[in-house]
């Protein structure tokens, strides 16, 4: 009894002390030296922290009244309710809803629609408090379904939720008419998307319980039960959006929809197809093969998934060549100053290539998925069961990991496009970047077990060649080698090898932190060679002059890239793609199991009869070169960088991208880093700029209490950390195994 | 049971359908039916709003290793704005909007992109740094973005095509060869350090080579801008018996070296840049400061009586003393807002980036620091360097520093 | 002859915070990378207590100097201490709990690292050269070995930390702490067997190194200057030096902190320029560790003590 007060009240002075700290993070007070205790009397003695303590206590009610909630949540419908909730204020609180109104937040897009006449009624209705008043009574319906079991609270959440997420998206557009302009927010479908969570916690609530025992089992049977489904829904409301409401053409602040588009058009030359498309083809081809797809995966007919997925292709196409046509018509006509094509389109063509592929990809999960015979009914259970990896459980229904593919795919083809400028270059010059070094890095210290704390090193030697190369160093390279940036690339991945070997082959033999901090030297010896030898590297000004952007050209095909990020961006997913493939491979290699082998145990590897020396040497070898073609593109994207752009701190963030998102896993590792460098960038709307790094070391440490494995773990490691956790019950685990980190 | 269901899911979609054909009704009205392509709509309502608020942006390190000179620039930027706002002659609002580069070359593409993408944005205080500049000067000339920094040194920045990137700051190169040819005037064996970052290493190698030019004997070393232990490099130059010392770097390691020399007992002058002339060198060396020189391309900020307003109102809003391209960022920013204020009585309220881009071309302001007009390449059209120096914890200014002995 | 006293006055302070990294090292096997911040906690919590006592320093009378130095020195530790014992709280012990792969400890500790210095950033301003107020003539010649000239700082640098050093290596070796840790790193489950209380053990290391760590910290801050980012560097040398003593070493990580302290400060004396200081501080690291892959003195805090 006194043991547990005891406890208790640590845990309460803990949920205290977090609140305080937390007190001390939030809002803009800055201290200062002149002022030593300026901003913790700001932060800690003013009202607002009684806010902070509030929620420390709430914290702590939640953590203590734990297991009586439990029951609860265990119910089925809670936790997509909770998520579905939490997504609609977050896409309320935080994100953008309408790029030309303020900073574009929706609080600033609210008022601003409170205070503006002539708005359509329901918008105003919508922005003036109609949004948290639809979310709150969702929500309660939804716990009076729940708690009271009554199914018609479930349909009336369901119903809600639709018309919520219907209301939503109109307000949204009337805002976005009524200001003008090409609209990049990302805010409203958010929302959509919270909503459609709710309505699954609706109908999840309605269904009886014989029919769903939980929601994950709920899922799972979604999943599983109909491979492919899920994506052709997805697709269908996605297309039925941007085909009827969405922009497609936006000159001059005007959002022209499809058949706005098509009415602007008419008489402008455009070809017959596009104009076919613009008129009904477009809507036929969704049409047909949302019915071909969603028959295919319905009634699990593989044929016709199989007529879905290429007509799913084709519709892409199609949509793409409509799109190519007439924003170069557009641009023929200087309309909004465009200058070629590809300009002033709106986020709808878009949406409905996105839509076609997901409709195809639909097609395409339901065809190649195994039968429903071949599938183990005891994996599905089992993990219900055991509760704590039942997030697994998602992944083992047949088709989930592909439909999860697909629509990462998607997402990666056509969201750029229909993202404003800040985060096309965010894409290109932080995440896309960051993914592909990390994926490298993944290897050393994910697979075979290396910490290398110098990775950047070889990133830096990548772009060192390629400015080479082209001739932008004081040294030049003898005429004939002088090349265009891409064509860099083998001599970056040659280079960097040779780096890699050179650098591993007399420090491998060192172990663990020993190699550590030798990695770490190996960095900044190279960082402070490019800073301080003038002669060759022109020191911390840089290369002398700009590296070119680079070019194809190969007779009839001639690809210039210029200033425009999205061409970087799908020449980085192209180098992504071939690295993760070929990568894919490698980890179930003979190669990649003997990294495994090292990593758990090196001297059982080498009593094995496995070379480990060799083998972690490839390892490194294969990461440093893979840094390299990162180089090469960081190089000739940019056009300019010096030595301060690889700082030691680049390294240990790539480390800590890779065991954020999950060691020695390759969805992790771009998870991790695509995480980690988008949430910098996101940060900057929410909170200083100088917060921010304090923010991220904040999310890491806590991803790691939470969640050591990270992100997505590699399975193996996730069956150790369980093991882990049963046995921690039993004994005290002073020191981890040994990992031969 | 199936049916039932099925039939109330169908309830479901026919709601969001009637929601939505209901609702469509209403913001249907606001399309205007233009057919015509070629027919473009009169004027941009660009705002729900009807106050006119025009913004402009700020680009530098707001965190990184160079967080702290980045903080003194927004500042000094954000002061000049509340100001303007505050003074209300402007017949508009302005709004500051910052971009955190980082201070590096490789952040700074998604920072000016940050500010390229919101059309209101019509003009850029910085970049603060020549890196980020260099990275995205093609940029923000291809969207007519005038640009201002305020310490933007780098010599090539401004021959580089960045057509519309001014600077109210001298070059590395100006401002390091009138100060070596002051030094080379005095003193046959010069001791040049610096601190190997693009700017103290930049101004360094200006005055190494002038002085060589002049047949001085030169001396070079370098010391990484993050050490903090100037115990050795002190040592060697008080070893080497060079009568003269100049330091290529910012304030805050200036401050230290300065202690290290007075421990080791430096005797000959000492001497450094723009970059090390503040209050931060003054609080942070203390007396081991008293009898540095500066070589700065500003005038005196102490003297006149807008300088003394900027540095009180400066420390009161931000309760600390304006520090290392404070003014200058000051400066910058109130020629952006005179240009704001030209381009809109000139376009009666409708100004684009273009039109800001030309108002700084023909800009002639008097600023704190230096008269802030451009010559057609962006640099500040007749830029005097001034020699300074620290006399009882107080920085004052010589004189201009080709007419000094 | 200058340059070997300014070596032993940084080596001496690379040495106490190398402690930090070693100590823990010792008990878990794990870098902790956040040892960085403690030292940099360490400057802050004793700047509040000097400011506190001196003021801006001019009307300090001589004799307390001593006093304000130890004062120093103490809340500087004490604040470290409390720093570090609440990263082995909230970075370390959870991990534990769940058996994470050591991967994991490091980054919680960059995140913590992270965390920590730009707090301090936000509440005490992001200047990285603030100074200490001078309360004593620190640059007065105490005498002159050999032509060199010893300064007041360097014999209260030198000399505190080899009473601190010396207070460790008879912690560690005679009291029952010292036992329990070198137990520990030995052999942890047997250790846990025998009675010792893993959890206790390892947080009082934690406090031992925040203690050394703080007090290195407040001796920086006096030497040179402090501020929220001034832990990386010196912290990634003394990890070097760490690692070059052989970590996990006590008396290695001493050892390793002079020889690096010296061995940087030589650089201008056999005419290398000064910005290859770095360079040259890691070549000979990784030149130590190719004749000696386990640093120095080797690899185990029980072996040597």
């Amino acid at each position: 009894m006194n043991r547990s007060s005891s406890e208790t009240l640590n845990r309460l002075l803990l949920c205290l002390a977090g609140a305080l700290v937390l007190a001390l993070m939030w809002g803009p007070q800055e201290g200062n030296f002149g002022n030593y205790w300026f901003a913790i009397k700001e932060s800690l003695f003013g009202p607002r922290v009684l806010v902070f303590l509030a929620l420390g206590v709430l914290a702590f009610l939640a953590m203590t009244f734990w297991p009586r909630v439990v029951p609860f949540l265990t119910r089925p419908g809670v936790w997509p309710m909770v998520a579905g909730a939490l997504t609609v204020v977050a896409s309320q609180t935080l994100m953008h809803w309408a790029d030309q109104v303020g900073d574009a937040k929706f609080g600033t897009v609210a008022s601003a629609a409170a205070n503006t006449n002539g708005l359509a009624p329901l918008a105003s209705a919508f922005f003036g408090g109609l949004c948290w008043a639809m979310l709150v009574i969702v929500v309660l319906l939804l716990a009076a379904g729940i708690v009271s079991g009554l199914r018609n609270f479930g349909w009336a959440a369901a119903v809600l939720s639709v018309v919520s997420a219907v209301i939503a998206y109109v307000s949204h557009s009337a805002v976005v008419d009524f200001v003008g302009g090409v609209d990049h927010s990302l805010g409203v479908y958010v929302c959509i998307v919270g909503y459609l969570v709710l309505l699954t916690a609706g109908l999840v609530v309605a269904m009886s319980h014989a029919q769903v025992a939980n929601t994950r089992r709920a899922v799972n049977q979604a999943l599983g039960w109909r491979p492919g489904l899920p994506l052709v829904l997805i697709g269908a409301v996605l297309g039925a959006i941007s085909l009827a409401t969405s922009t497609w053409f936006s000159p001059a602040n005007r959002n022209a929809t499809l058949a706005d588009t098509r009415n602007l058009f008419r008489g402008t030359g455009l070809a017959p197809i596009a104009v076919q498309y613009l008129a009904w083809l477009g809507w036929t081809i969704f049409a047909i093969s949302l019915v071909l797809s969603g028959v295919a995966s319905y009634r699990r007919i593989r044929p016709l998934g199989w007529a879905g997925a290429a007509l799913g292709a084709i519709g892409v196409l199609l949509t793409v060549l409509t799109l190519y046509r007439i924003s170069s018509i557009g641009a023929d006509l200087h309309v909004d100053s465009a200058d070629g094509p590809w300009q002033n389109l709106g986020a709808g063509g878009w949406m409905t290539c996105a839509a076609l592929f997901l409709i195809g990809a639909g097609g395409y999960v339901a065809a190649t998925a195994p039968r429903h015979s071949e599938r183990t009914v005891e994996v599905d259970s089992d993990a219900v069961a055991s509760g704590r990896s039942a997030s697994g459980a998602f992944l083992t229904a047949p088709g989930a990991v592909r439909s999860g593919l697909m629509v990462a795919i998607a997402v990666a083809l056509f969201y750029p496009p229909t993202a404003n400028g800040f985060w096309q270059s965010v894409l290109v010059s932080e995440i896309g970047i960051y993914v592909l070094l990390a994926v490298g890095l993944n290897v050393v210290v994910g697979w075979a077990g290396l910490l290398d704390l110098g990775f950047i090193a070889f990133y830096a030697i990548g772009s060192y060649t390629t400015a080479y190369l082209v001739g932008s160093l004081p040294v030049k390279p003898p005429s004939w080698l002088e090349m265009s940036p891409l064509l860099a690339i083998p001599f970056a991945v040659v280079i960097c090898l040779l780096a890699g070997l050179a650098l591993g082959a007399p420090t491998l033999r060192l172990r663990g932190d020993y190699l550590a901090i030798v990695t770490l030297g190996f960095g900044e010896i190279i960082r402070i060679v490019a800073v301080n030898a003038d002669g060759v590297t022109n020191g911390s000004q840089g290369p002398q002059s700009q590296v070119p952007h680079p070019v194809i050209n190969l007779g009839p095909v001639k690809i210039t890239w210029g200033l425009n990020q999205l061409q970087y961006w799908y020449l980085l997913l192209v180098f992504v793609l071939v690295v993760v493939l070929a990568f894919r491979r490698l980890e179930n290699s003979r190669i990649g199991r003997s990294w495994a082998a090292i990593r758990e145990d090196e001297v059982a590897a080498q009593a094995t009869g496995i070379n480990t020396f060799r083998v972690k040497l490839l390892a490194f070898a294969i990461g440093a070169s893979t840094s390299g073609v990162a180089g090469v593109f960081f190089a000739s994207q940019i056009g300019f960088f010096t030595p301060d752009n690889f700082l030691l701190n680049n390294s240990i963030l790539v480390v800590a991208y890779v065991v954020f998102g999950g060691m020695g896993s390759l969805p992790g590792a771009i998870a991790g880093a695509a995480l980690l460098t988008w949430l910098p960038e996101f940060l900057k709307d929410q909170v200083p700029a100088a917060d921010r790094q304090m923010w991220i070391g904040a999310v890491v440490l806590l991803m790691m209490i939470f969640r050591p494995g990270g992100l997505i773990p590699a399975r193996r490691r996730a069956v150790e950390l369980s093991g882990f956790d049963q046995r921690q019950r039993l004994e005290p685990v002073a020191v981890p195994a040994g990992e031969g980190l | 049971m199936r049916t039932s269901s099925l039939a109330k899911v169908a309830v479901i979609g026919v709601a969001g359908v009637m929601a939505l054909s209901a609702c469509s009704n209403d913001s249907g009205g606001n399309n205007s039916s233009n057919n015509n392509l070629t027919q473009q709509p009169a004027g941009s309502g660009s705002n729900a709003n009807s106050n006119k608020t025009y913004k402009i942006g700020w680009q530098g390190p707001l965190s990184g290793d160079n967080q702290q000179l980045g903080i003194n620039e927004y500042n000094g930027t954000k002061l000049a704005v509340e100001q303007a706002n505050a003074k209300g002659d402007l017949g508009f609002k302005i709004v500051l909007v910052e971009s955190d580069d980082v201070g590096t070359a490789d952040k700074a593409p998604a920072a000016a992109a940050k500010l390229l993408q919101d059309p209101a944005i019509l003009g850029v205080v910085g970049p603060a740094f020549s890196g980020p500049t260099s990275a995205t000067g093609k940029t923000y000339a291809a969207a007519n973005m005038g640009l201002i920094s305020g310490s933007a040194t780098n010599a090539t920045l401004t021959s580089s095509g960045f057509t519309t990137f001014h600077r109210v700051v001298p070059t590395d190169g100006t401002e390091g060869t009138q100060a070596a040819e002051w030094l080379a005037k005095k003193f046959k064996k010069v001791f040049v350090v610096d601190d190997t970052s693009t700017y103290g290493k930049g101004v360094a190698d200006v005055v190494r080579k002038t002085l060589a030019s002049k047949g001085t004997n030169v001396i070079s070393q370098g010391v990484a801008a993050n050490t903090q232990d100037y115990g050795a490099i002190a040592q060697r130059v008080t070893q080497s018996g060079a009568d003269a010392l100049f330091y290529g770097g910012y304030d805050a390691q200036a401050a230290l070296f300065a202690k290290a020399l007075a421990a080791t007992g430096y005797k000959g002058l000492k001497m450094t840049g723009n970059g090390g002339k503040s209050s931060v060198f003054t609080s942070g060396a203390g007396a081991a400061g008293n009898g540095w020189y500066f070589s700065c391309g500003c005038q005196d900020a102490t003297t006149a009586p807008e300088a003394k307003d900027f540095a009180a109102a400066y420390e009161k809003m931000f309760n600390t003393p304006p520090s290392t391209y404070s003014p200058e960022c000051f400066d910058a920013a109130n020629g952006m807002i005179e240009a704001l204020k030209a381009a809109v009585q000139k376009t009666n309220g409708n100004p684009t980036r273009k039109d800001v881009a030309d108002a700084i071309n023909a800009l002639d302001y008097k600023g704190i620091t230096t008269q802030v007009k451009f010559a057609p390449n962006g640099e500040v059209a007749n830029a005097t360097v001034n020699l300074y120096q620290q006399k009882d914890g107080k920085i004052v200014m010589l004189g201009k520093i080709q007419d000094q002995s | 002859m200058n340059y070997l006293i300014l070596g032993i006055t940084r080596g001496s302070m690379y040495a106490l915070i190398a402690l930090g990294y070693t100590l823990v090292y010792g008990v878990l096997q794990l870098i902790n990378f956040a040892h960085s911040e403690v030292f940099m906690s360490g400057a802050f919590g004793s700047y509040a207590i000097v400011h506190l006592l001196v003021g801006d320093g001019k009307a300090t009378p001589s004799w307390a100097v001593p006093f304000i130095l130890i004062a120093g020195i103490l809340s500087g530790a004490i604040t470290a201490a409390v720093i570090a014992w609440l990263l082995e709280r909230v970075a370390y012990r959870p991990l534990r709990r769940r058996g994470a792969p050591k991967l994991a400890f490091l980054i919680s500790a960059i995140g913590a690292s992270f965390f920590l210095s730009q707090l301090a950033g936000k509440l005490f301003g992001r200047l990285t050269s603030n100074s200490f107020p001078e309360f004593f003539d620190q640059n007065a010649v105490i005498f002159r070995p050999f032509g060199a000239e010893v300064r007041v700082l360097q014999i209260v640098i030198v000399a505190s930390a080899v009473l601190m050093m010396i207070f460790l290596d008879r912690l560690v070796s005679v009291t029952k702490l010292g036992r329990s840790i070198r137990a520990i790193s030995e052999d942890a489950p047997t250790a846990a067997l025998m009675g010792i209380d893993i959890d206790k053990t390892i947080s009082r290391t934690f406090i031992i190194g925040g203690l050394l760590g703080g007090a290195a910290g407040f001796l920086f801050g006096l030497n040179f200057s402090f501020g929220n980012t001034m832990g990386f560097i010196p912290g990634v040398k003394a990890f070097a030096a760490a690692v070059l003593g052989g970590i996990g070493n006590i008396r290695g990580a001493m050892i390793g902190g002079l020889l690096l302290g010296i061995v940087e400060n030589l650089v201008p004396l056999v005419n290398i320029d000064t910005k290859w200081t770095d360079v040259v501080a890691f070549v000979v690291l990784v030149l130590v560790l190719m004749f000696r892959p386990t640093g120095i003195l080797g690899e185990r805090l029980g072996r040597a003590a």
